[in-house]
């Protein structure tokens, strides 16, 4: 009601004033007149002593109006109405904006997930692994005795620590026992991890060592979930543990299936691995000055648990989980930085454009009385509109993103810390919004800011402008051409790199034949088998058993998986050559490993089966060892020294009777991957797997096609009926392997090149959008030319001529960057961005692209009739 | 607008002040206020005249001022401002503290030039 009356209130006061400003000016004119002026003069004279009518009078009203909130509701009337007017603009604009706001804000909530904070546990920041690095490029683990850990623990750089170590274990007292992966964790670990349980409790120092804490994987595969198994018991090698605790799903420690408490026995050769939490602010150097001394000290009581001169570096454990995908991460996140960048660029060209087609109307209602207040909170509230418009959608379009992401974690989980959840980062989406309301913004208010220095005069007089553009605002559309063509090459040279990479190792020669070719691991019961010929005698039992089987071909023992496997590689000595420094990968294989594998036994012959119970002291080598050494020599019946291991010996490797390291050589294989499916195989040396054995091994199998089914089932059968109490693992597919292995390139390759083709798409859609505003814009000026003979040709070629030649520079200001930071790309993402025919294709996708955005306003302004063009105006 | 330098900028306040004390004579109708104003000041204080109308929609709405319907000199009809007690009060307070002002700018100015 009072609104109501404020309403009416309002109406007769502005009438009021009406009346009395009219009266005013009428009465001046009339005295005017008086005086001698005429009435044409006396009007005008009046009206300049008055002022500007209009603003004055809204002025005045304003006294009477909450004026913010009116003029923003009017604002928003307009810019709606402008929104809808122009339809193609708006969409244009609002998707752009969507697109850059959706892909940043996805790519860094993942770059936060998984990089910067992918952990639950409490202050994982500080979480360190303590790697003891000798002359070798791989470092060990720190392990310790419980003596030695309990005075670890007590170091005052510390924030905790435990011991932990793991164990292929059998599940037994089922059916057929299953092999799970279980780890021995100091009794206050939960304590340090800091997680609580989802279900049931953790165990803690007062609890006796028969008592185990699922992980949430383990707990929806074993025993689907049910909540009724706290309390129940499980066997492990047929000891029994009660089950008191499920872990949230993103506690995965080591991917263990379970954990029990560790208790550490007064055996000086059982160690645990050791890992650490900093306290707040310890630097990782200081840490490192208190830890080195003390571990120096328990090298003098336990030599054997170190190597013999090193120095202990610490890792963060986030670190160590992303590994080399930090590179490619990063790189990414430039990436989808730069097509924000693109996204903003494309929005300012278009908001300039349109802007600059608005001079007209912004000086119009300059003469009409607009304040510069009032235009400028007009274009503000337009531009504010399209940006948050934009944003919003950016929310959507990222939410799905953040889908999508979630979706590649499911189908590949090796990608990803498993401890890593993937949200959507806030501050991040704020940011990005932030930065594309600014641009949209800055490049909004532009117009006014340009009104503001023009004179009504010069814009209203028939359109000077219209003939030649201006050369400001062509500067400054030619400089966002070229920069978009210059991030545009670098997106598409990224993308080229990885997919290039991808087809590489899509194509590597394995060396091998992947199909039909599957492993099996087996980890021997703790303390079972324990003296070598018994173990050797045991495994090859195993293998003979397995091999026998109806669909198998053959059957092969090696001690790491299937190739391209990461082993440590080792020093290698030949009498008679300068091999100080070298090494060679190691391979514990039995003897049909290369049948099984296919891969073609080049020279010489493999063992016998008595060589190989009998760990004879004969090698096999492949092609790269030969080219290495024996380049055009037989390397046949040459002798080599590896020192793998037989030094440090440990409760779970049985070294064979008699191993001096000294092996001859018998015979060349060709070579397989060994490092990785991109890098050149590393010299490698077979040597007998009954050399030096551990308590575990892979079954290799070659067996016929589609005899996977149910396999699985049956080779654990055949292995129960040798010792009931064998596990068997899960089975693994060598084709399941190279995929997973190229399953981070292919995602990888995907994302560059999608975002390749988004910035493609900007900066086409950018210079489309130039291309025509050059063209309405000069409509008239075509239409004079070619009423005065002009041919369309030239028309054309005006048209295009400056944006292609802005495009041209920015492709060659990509192309020396993109040759420039080649380096920094390969070293983070092992792909190559500078090859010539990569970025010839490139280049010419960027240029038919541009071609294709030039051309068709072009021809549009070529079919302009000159009658229409001039009557236009 | 282009401003002559022979003539002053008002101080804040000032336009209000003059319009208070003229119309406290008598009522008035805008333009008469303008001339009345430009007349009295013998035109040396220079006012835009639009600047008039915000100035007293300002104050009719803090109640300094009444308007009713009118007949202007020229017998056509128009709005006649008239000064309302709120407003001779506000006036009162404005001359003591322009006084006041005037008085200290006096001295500091006398104190300069000895």
């Amino acid at each position: 009601m009072l609104r109501f009356r404020c309403f009416f209130y309002r109406r007769r006061r502005y009438g009021d004033l009406n009346v009395s400003i009219r009266e005013h000016l009428q009465e001046k004119i009339e005295e005017l007149m008086e005086e001698g002026m005429s009435r044409e003069d006396a009007t005008s004279a009046a009206r300049r002593e008055f002022g500007n009518v209009a603003l004055i009078e809204e002025q005045s009203r304003e006294v009477w109006q909450q004026t913010f909130f009116q003029h923003f509701l009017a604002d928003l009337k307009f810019a709606w109405r402008q929104a809808v007017r122009l339809p193609r603009f708006t969409i244009a604009a609002m998707l752009t904006l969507a697109i850059g706001i959706a892909a940043q804000t996805t790519i860094y909530s993942v770059v936060h997930a998984v990089l910067i904070d992918p952990y639950p546990y409490r202050g994982a920041m500080r979480m360190v692994h303590l790697h003891l690095y000798d002359k070798e490029p791989v470092p060990d683990d720190l392990g310790l005795t419980g003596p030695q850990f309990a005075e670890f623990q007590k170091l005052p750089v510390l924030d905790g620590a435990i011991a932990d170590d793991m164990y292929s274990r059998a599940l037994t007292g089922e059916e057929l026992p299953e092999q799970v992966e279980a780890a021995r964790m100091s009794p206050d670990g939960f304590e340090y991890f800091g997680v609580p349980a989802l279900l049931g409790r953790e165990f803690g120092p007062s609890d006796n060592p028969h008592v185990a804490v699922l992980s949430y994987h383990f707990w929806k595969s074993h025993y689907d979930g049910r909540r009724d198994i706290i309390g129940r018991t499980l066997e492990m090698d047929h000891e029994v543990f009660t089950i008191v605790g499920v872990l949230p799903q993103r506690f995965a420690w080591w991917g263990s299936d379970l954990y029990t408490p560790l208790a550490y026995s007064a055996d000086p050769r059982r160690i645990a691995n050791v890992f650490a939490r900093l306290k707040p602010g310890v630097s990782d150097r200081v840490a490192e000055q208190q830890i080195d001394p003390l571990l120096e000290r328990f090298q003098h009581e336990t030599p054997d648990n170190f190597p013999q001169i090193f120095k202990v570096h610490l890792v963060h454990i986030n670190e160590l989980a992303i590994g080399r995908f930090r590179g490619v991460l990063i790189i990414l996140f430039v990436s989808v930085s730069f097509l924000l960048m693109l996204a903003c660029v494309n929005v300012a060209i278009l908001l300039l454009a349109r802007g600059e087609a608005r001079q007209t109307e912004i000086a119009l209602r300059k003469a009409l009385g607009a304040g510069g207040r009032r235009i400028v909170g007009q274009l503000l509230t337009e531009s504010l509109l399209l940006s948050l418009a934009g944003g919003g959608c950016g929310v959507l379009v990222a939410l799905a993103g953040i889908r999508i992401v979630r979706h590649f974690i499911v189908i590949l989980p090796a990608l990803f810390p498993q401890e890593a959840e993937i949200a959507l980062n806030v501050p991040v989406l704020l940011f990005s919004i932030g930065v594309s309301v600014a641009t949209g913004v800055v490049c909004g208010l532009w117009p006014a800011l340009r009104a503001s220095r023009t004179d009504v005069r010069q814009v209203a007089d028939a359109g000077s402008h219209k003939l030649a553009g201006r050369k400001g605002t062509r500067n400054s559309h030619m400089a966002l051409l070229a920069a978009q063509a210059a991030i545009t090459v670098l997106l598409l040279a990224c993308s080229g790199a990885t997919v290039q990479r991808l087809s590489r190792l899509m194509h590597a020669d394995l060396g091998y034949d992947p199909h039909n070719l599957l492993s099996v691991s087996l980890a021997v019961p703790e303390g079972a088998h324990a003296a070598w010929g018994d173990r050797a005698a045991y495994f090859e039992q195993i293998r003979r058993t397995i091999e026998a089987a109806p669909d198998v071909l053959s059957a092969a023992i090696k001690e790491g998986s299937l190739p391209p496997s990461n082993f440590d590689s080792t020093p290698i000595s030949i009498p008679g050559m300068n091999t100080a420094g070298r090494e060679v990968e190691p391979e514990r294989v039995s003897a049909e490993y290369f049948a099984a594998l296919r891969t073609p036994l080049l020279h010489g012959r493999a063992w016998s089966a008595p060589e190989m119970a009998h760990a004879a002291h004969l090698a096999l080598i492949n092609q790269a060892m030969q080219r290495r050494y024996w380049p055009n020599r037989d390397p046949i019946g040459q002798t080599i020294v590896l020192n793998h291991g037989v030094a440090a010996v440990n409760v779970w490797t049985l070294v064979a009777p008699g191993n001096d390291q000294h092996f001859q050589i018998i015979g060349v294989v060709a070579d397989t991957p060994n490092r990785s499916l991109e890098e050149q195989v590393a010299p490698a040396v077979y040597v007998p797997y009954t050399a030096i054995m551990h308590d575990w091994f892979n079954l290799v199998l070659r067996t016929r096609a589609s005899a996977t089914a149910g396999l699985l089932h049956r080779i654990k059968q055949q292995v129960h009926a040798i010792d009931a109490g064998q596990a068997v693992g899960d089975l693994v597919t060598a084709e399941d392997l190279l995929q997973g292995d190229m399953g981070r390139d292919r995602f990888v390759a995907s994302l560059f090149t999608a975002f390749a083709f988004l910035g493609l798409a900007f900066a086409v859609s950018g210079l489309y959008c130039i291309q025509s505003f050059l063209v309405t814009q000069r409509t008239r000026e075509f239409g004079v030319r070619i009423a005065l003979g002009a041919r369309r040709e030239h028309i054309v070629s005006l048209v295009t001529r400056s944006s292609m030649s802005a495009v041209l520079a920015g492709t060659g200001i990509g192309l020396a960057l993109d040759i420039a930071l080649g380096q920094i790309f390969s070293h983070w993402t092992s792909g190559n961005s500078r090859d010539p025919e990569m970025l010839a294709i490139v280049v010419a996708v960027l240029l038919i692209a541009a071609a294709l955005a030039c051309i068709v306003p072009a021809r549009l302004a070529a079919a302009i009739e000159p009658m229409d063009a001039l009557r236009a105006e | 607008m282009t401003k002559n330098p022979e003539y002053r900028d008002l101080f804040p306040g000032a336009l209000e002040m003059m319009i208070l004390q003229s119309l406290r004579l008598k009522p008035m109708h805008g333009y008469a206020l303008v001339k009345h104003i430009k007349q009295v000041s013998d035109n040396l204080l220079q006012i835009e005249e639009g600047s008039l109308y915000p100035a007293l929609q300002r104050m009719l709405k803090e109640g300094w001022l009444d308007s009713k319907e009118g007949i202007s000199a020229k017998g056509r009809p128009t709005r006649i401002y008239r000064l309302t007690n709120a407003g001779r009060r506000r006036l009162n307070q404005e001359i003591a503290s322009f006084e006041k002002m005037f008085a200290g700018i006096a001295r500091v100015l006398a104190v300069s030039k000895a």
